[in-house]
């Protein structure tokens, strides 16, 4: 069909046009600008608590700048990836990388705050804790991933 | 890996632009695949070589990465 339209294929995501859906986190452009604005909500309520209303609201004009930078910003393929909208099975690649690159970042620096912990004389909490969770989040995924595959 | 993605686009005058919105992804995506620095996934191999109507291992070539 040499010069066909194949727009119809969406191609969201990595894997077939069957499962686009189950790929796709980000549906409309605005999911996480009002994300971020609601992350700012949380960080201001939190602190307001805290009894620390002005680095709260420091805390919710930065993510507010965040959403606005995501919403805004559609000249930049980064920021229309990290908004979401537009996002084609390269983005979905990208995005599972940098998930796991980031996953890695936390861990090692877990680890060393954990053994930093351990060679103080503590018990090493809450960094053991939650890579026991990261853990078994890992095995649970693995397990289901693999089910499902 | 080794493709002749941008052969045969020029070959038919698209702009990587054009190829992309034909094969429903972005054009840095297209541009990707020409610079072999992202393979496309099987449906995409398969809808590029559809569209140009050939095999797709004349399109593809595996060995060559």
């Amino acid at each position: 069909m040499t010069g066909g339209n194949c727009s119809d294929n969406r191609r969201k995501g990595v894997g077939s046009d069957h499962d686009a859906d189950d790929t796709e986190i980000h549906p409309s452009r605005w999911w996480m600008p009002l994300f971020s604005l609601f992350l700012g909500g949380l960080i201001l309520a939190a602190m307001w608590i805290g009894g620390n209303p002005r680095d709260g609201l420091w805390g919710f004009a930065l993510l507010a700048g965040v959403g606005a930078l995501l919403l805004f910003g559609t000249r930049s393929e980064t920021l229309q990836g990290l908004g979401g909208p537009g996002r084609d099975e390269r983005w979905a690649m990208i995005d599972i990388h940098a998930t796991a690159l980031t996953g890695l970042v936390v861990l090692v620096v877990l680890i060393g705050a954990w053994l930093w912990e351990l060679a103080h004389g503590r018990d090493g909490g809450p960094y053991g804790q939650i890579m026991a969770v990261a853990g078994l989040a890992y095995i649970v995924s693995v397990v289901f991933l693999r089910w499902r595959s | 890996m080794k493709n002749e993605i941008r052969e045969l686009r020029t070959a038919r005058g698209l702009s990587q632009e054009d190829l992309a919105k034909k094969m429903d992804v972005s054009r840095q995506t297209i541009n990707s695949i020409e610079k072999e620095r992202y393979t496309p996934s099987l449906p995409l191999a398969l809808t590029l070589a559809r569209f140009f109507a050939k095999p797709v291992e004349e399109i593809f070539d595996a060995k060559g990465e």
